[in-house]
C-alpha cells in the first residue's frame, strides 16, 4: 500500500526528512558505469547525429506541433482553439463509462478547472505537446528535460536507479532505457491531479505512461506514449505525435513563469504593485 | 490514496532562523556581536587555488557533471558567526538534511567563514534607498506584496538558487558547448552557453536570469543578466525572518533587498577537488549598491551514491500557506496559457 506523503507546510518539515529517507532507501546505482554500448540498430533507419556513446544524439530545443495541448482528440476550431486531427491511436479514448462523464463535466468546467491554468506542472506526457519548446540534455546515465512551460523538469535515469516508493510527482518518477535506437521512457508515480490536455481529459493516480522516442533523422523524433490507468480506461491506448527540432540560431529557451502571472493578476486587483 | 509533494515556501523561512547555521559556521571562532564587521575575525579571502584538474569531457571541458548537494552556510549572508554554544537547538541538523544522514563537509583545510567577502567589512554595500526599502519591506512582512518571492514560489534567481535551504540537491549536466544545472529546489534550471554569444536583448527577461559561460582553466565563469524584474518579489538575496533583535539598519540580516533591472552577476565555480566545488558569486546593481559586492564559499559537495533527486513542488498546494500568513487568496486565480 502506498503511504500517504506529504502536502508539506510549515509545520511538516518532518514529511521532508520521509521523503529523503525513502530516496536514501532506493536501490539507486548512481555512478555505475553504464552497458558498454551496443551496436547500432540495424533496423533503425536513423542516419543522424551520434553522441560518444553511439545512441542518437537529442541534445537540443524540441517542440511538438498540432492542437494536442488543447484537446487530444480530434475536434473543430472554438473560440481561441485551432482545430485538430487528434493524436489518440483509433481516434477515441477509451474511458470507463464514468470516466466518460467525469471527462465531459471536466470538459463543461475546463477554464477553471484545468490544472494548467492553475499554474501547475502539467505532468506526462502534456508537457511534450505544450506550445512551449522543451530542451534535452542528453548524457550516458540521466536524460534531463527542461520545459519552458512553469519551468518543469524530468531526469530520465538510466542508471538502473530503481522507482522510489510511496511518493507522486507532478511530472513522474522516470527511467529509461535505449532499445536500439529508440528510447523509452517508463514514467510512474504521476499522482492524479494533472490532464492531458485542456479539454477535461483525465487519468487517475494509478497512470503509467511508456513513452517512445525514436529519431526519424536529425530534427524528427516520433514521439509514442501508451497510458495504461485500467481505474479510467478499458484498456491501455496510445497517443503519438512527431516533435521537431528547432533549428534557430542561438534559440535558448526563454520564460513562462505561470505563477508570476498569478501575483501580477492579484496586485493588479489590489491596485498595483507597492 | 496518496498525495503529491508540494512543499511549502514557508518551510524555507526556517532555514534562515537562528540556529540553522551549518559547517561553515566558524565554530571556535570568538562571537561577533552586533556592531562588529562580521568578517573582523577572519583573515582577508583569498580566492582558493586548486591544483585539482577534473577529467575531461568529449567536448574537452572540465568535467564536473554529477549530482551535489548543498554544504550549509552560516544562517545569513552578512549575519555574524555565532559559537555553536550559544545557539539555539540546531533544527537544520536535525529535520534538513537533504535526504542524507550526515552533512556534507568541508574540505580538507578550508577556512570557515562568513560568505561576504568584499567588501572587506562583509557588509552588503546598500544604497540608502535601498536601506530605507529593506527597512519598509521587514516591516511589512504581513503583506504578500512585501514576501519573499521565494515564499511565493517564484524563482529565486541568481545567487539564491545556490544559497543552501532545505531541499538542495544539484545535477550538474555537460553536453557540447553548455553546461547545464537543475536545481532540485522548485525544480529550476540553468542552461550556460559556452559558445561567445552576445547577451539577449534587454526587453527578454528571466527569473533566473540570462546566463553565459566560459572555462577560465578549470574555472566556470557565467556572467548572468537580464533578470526578471515585474514584482516587488523579486529580491536578490536573504530571507524573510529578520534575526531577533537585529534591527534592519544594523545590515546584519541580509533580507529583503529588491534588485534593479541593472542587476548582474559574475559566478565563478572553482573545483577543488573530486567532491568540492567551490563558489563565487560578485554582486552589481548600481541603483541598489554603492558598489559591486562578493559572496564566496564553499557550496557544492558531490552527493553520495544513493542520493536521488526528488520534486520539489513548491507552487503546487502553497495557496493555502498564503492564506495562512497573509490571508491571501489565490485559489481562485486563473491564468491564460497559449
Amino acid at each position: 500500500m502506498k503511504k500517504p506523503i506529504a502536502t508539506i507546510g510549515a509545520a511538516t518539515s518532518l514529511a521532508l526528512l520521509t521523503i529523503g529517507m525513502g530516496a536514501g532507501l532506493a536501490q539507486a546505482q548512481r555512478g555505475a558505469t553504464p552497458p558498454r554500448a551496443s551496436a547500432v540498430d540495424p533496423a533503425s533507419t536513423y542516419n543522424g547525429p551520434r553522441t560518444p556513446d553511439r545512441k542518437p544524439d537529442l541534445n537540443g530545443i524540441w517542440q511538438a506541433l498540432g492542437t494536442a495541448h488543447w484537446n487530444i482528440e480530434a475536434h473543430s476550431a472554438s473560440e481561441g482553439v485551432p482545430a485538430g486531427f487528434g493524436v489518440v491511436e483509433g481516434g477515441t479514448i477509451p474511458y470507463q463509462p464514468w470516466a466518460l462523464a467525469k471527462r465531459n463535466e471536466n470538459f463543461q468546467n475546463r477554464l477553471m478547472a484545468d490544472p494548467l491554468r492553475k499554474c501547475y506542472m502539467p505532468g506526462v506526457p502534456r508537457a511534450m505537446y505544450l506550445p512551449f519548446p522543451f530542451e534535452i540534455t542528453q548524457t550516458p546515465n540521466h536524460i534531463g528535460i527542461a520545459y519552458e512551460f512553469a519551468h518543469a523538469t524530468r531526469t530520465i535515469f538510466l542508471d538502473g536507479t530503481a522507482h522510489l516508493d510511496d511518493l507522486d510527482f507532478w511530472m513522474g518518477d522516470a527511467r529509461g532505457k535505449w532499445q536500439g535506437d529508440t528510447l523509452v521512457v517508463d514514467t510512474v508515480s504521476l499522482g492524479d491531479k494533472t490532464w492531458f490536455d485542456g479539454a477535461g481529459n483525465f487519468h487517475s493516480d494509478a497512470l503509467k505512461v511508456v513513452e517512445r522516442f525514436t529519431p526519424m533523422d536529425a530534427t524528427h523524433v516520433n514521439y509514442e506514449a501508451t497510458i495504461d490507468d485500467a481505474k479510467v480506461f478499458t484498456r491501455p491506448w496510445k497517443l503519438s505525435m512527431i516533435i521537431y527540432r528547432r533549428l534557430e540560431k542561438n534559440l535558448e529557451l526563454l520564460d513562462y513563469e505561470c505563477a508570476e502571472h498569478v501575483y501580477e493578476k492579484l496586485f493588479k486587483k489590489r491596485g498595483g504593485q507597492p | 490514496m496518496r498525495t503529491s509533494i508540494t512543499i511549502a515556501g514557508p518551510l524555507l523561512a526556517v532555514l534562515f532562523l537562528p540556529g540553522a547555521g551549518g559547517a561553515q559556521d566558524g565554530r571556535g571562532a570568538p562571537p561577533a556581536g552586533r556592531g562588529v564587521a562580521p568578517n573582523a575575525n577572519y583573515p582577508p579571502y583569498a580566492r582558493p587555488v586548486s591544483a585539482y584538474s577534473p577529467p575531461r569531457t568529449a567536448d574537452g571541458q572540465p568535467d564536473i557533471s554529477g549530482l551535489y548537494v548543498a554544504i550549509p552556510l552560516p544562517r545569513g549572508i552578512e549575519t555574524p558567526l555565532v559559537p555553536m554554544a550559544n545557539r539555539a537547538p540546531n533544527r537544520a541538523n536535525s529535520e534538513f538534511s537533504y535526504s542524507l544522514n550526515e552533512r556534507p563537509k568541508l574540505p580538507e583545510g578550508a577556512i570557515a567563514r562568513p560568505v561576504g567577502v568584499d567588501p572587506a567589512d562583509g557588509k552588503i554595500p546598500l544604497t540608502p534607498e535601498a536601506l530605507a526599502r529593506r527597512k519598509d519591506i521587514i516591516a511589512n512582512q504581513g503583506k504578500i506584496e512585501y514576501l519573499d518571492g521565494r515564499v511565493l514560489c517564484l524563482a529565486p534567481g541568481v545567487p539564491r538558487t545556490t544559497i543552501s535551504a532545505p531541499v538542495v540537491g544539484y545535477q550538474i549536466f555537460q553536453k557540447p558547448g553548455y553546461v547545464v544545472i537543475f536545481y532540485e529546489q522548485n525544480h529550476l534550471y540553468r542552461t550556460i552557453p559556452l559558445d561567445g554569444r552576445p547577451p539577449l536583448d534587454p526587453n527578454i527577461r528571466k527569473a533566473m536570469g540570462v546566463s553565459r559561460g566560459r572555462w577560465e582553466g578549470n574555472v566556470l565563469v557565467v556572467e548572468v543578466t537580464n533578470f526578471t524584474n515585474n514584482l516587488s518579489n523579486n529580491w536578490v538575496i536573504g530571507a524573510v525572518s529578520a534575526t531577533p533583535g537585529v534591527p534592519a539598519e544594523s545590515l546584519t540580516t541580509g533580507h529583503g533587498i529588491p534588485h534593479s533591472e541593472l542587476y548582474r552577476v559574475t559566478e565563478r565555480y572553482t573545483p577543488i577537488d573530486a567532491n568540492t566545488i567551490h563558489y563565487e558569486a560578485r554582486i552589481d546593481d548600481p541603483k541598489v549598491f554603492t558598489q559591486p559586492w562578493t559572496i564566496a564559499y564553499y557550496a557544492f559537495a558531490r552527493a553520495p551514491k544513493n542520493y536521488v533527486p526528488v520534486e520539489y513542488a513548491c507552487f503546487e498546494g502553497n495557496d493555502k500557506n498564503l492564506l495562512l500568513m497573509t490571508n491571501t487568496d489565490i485559489s481562485g486565480i486563473r491564468v491564460d496559457v497559449p
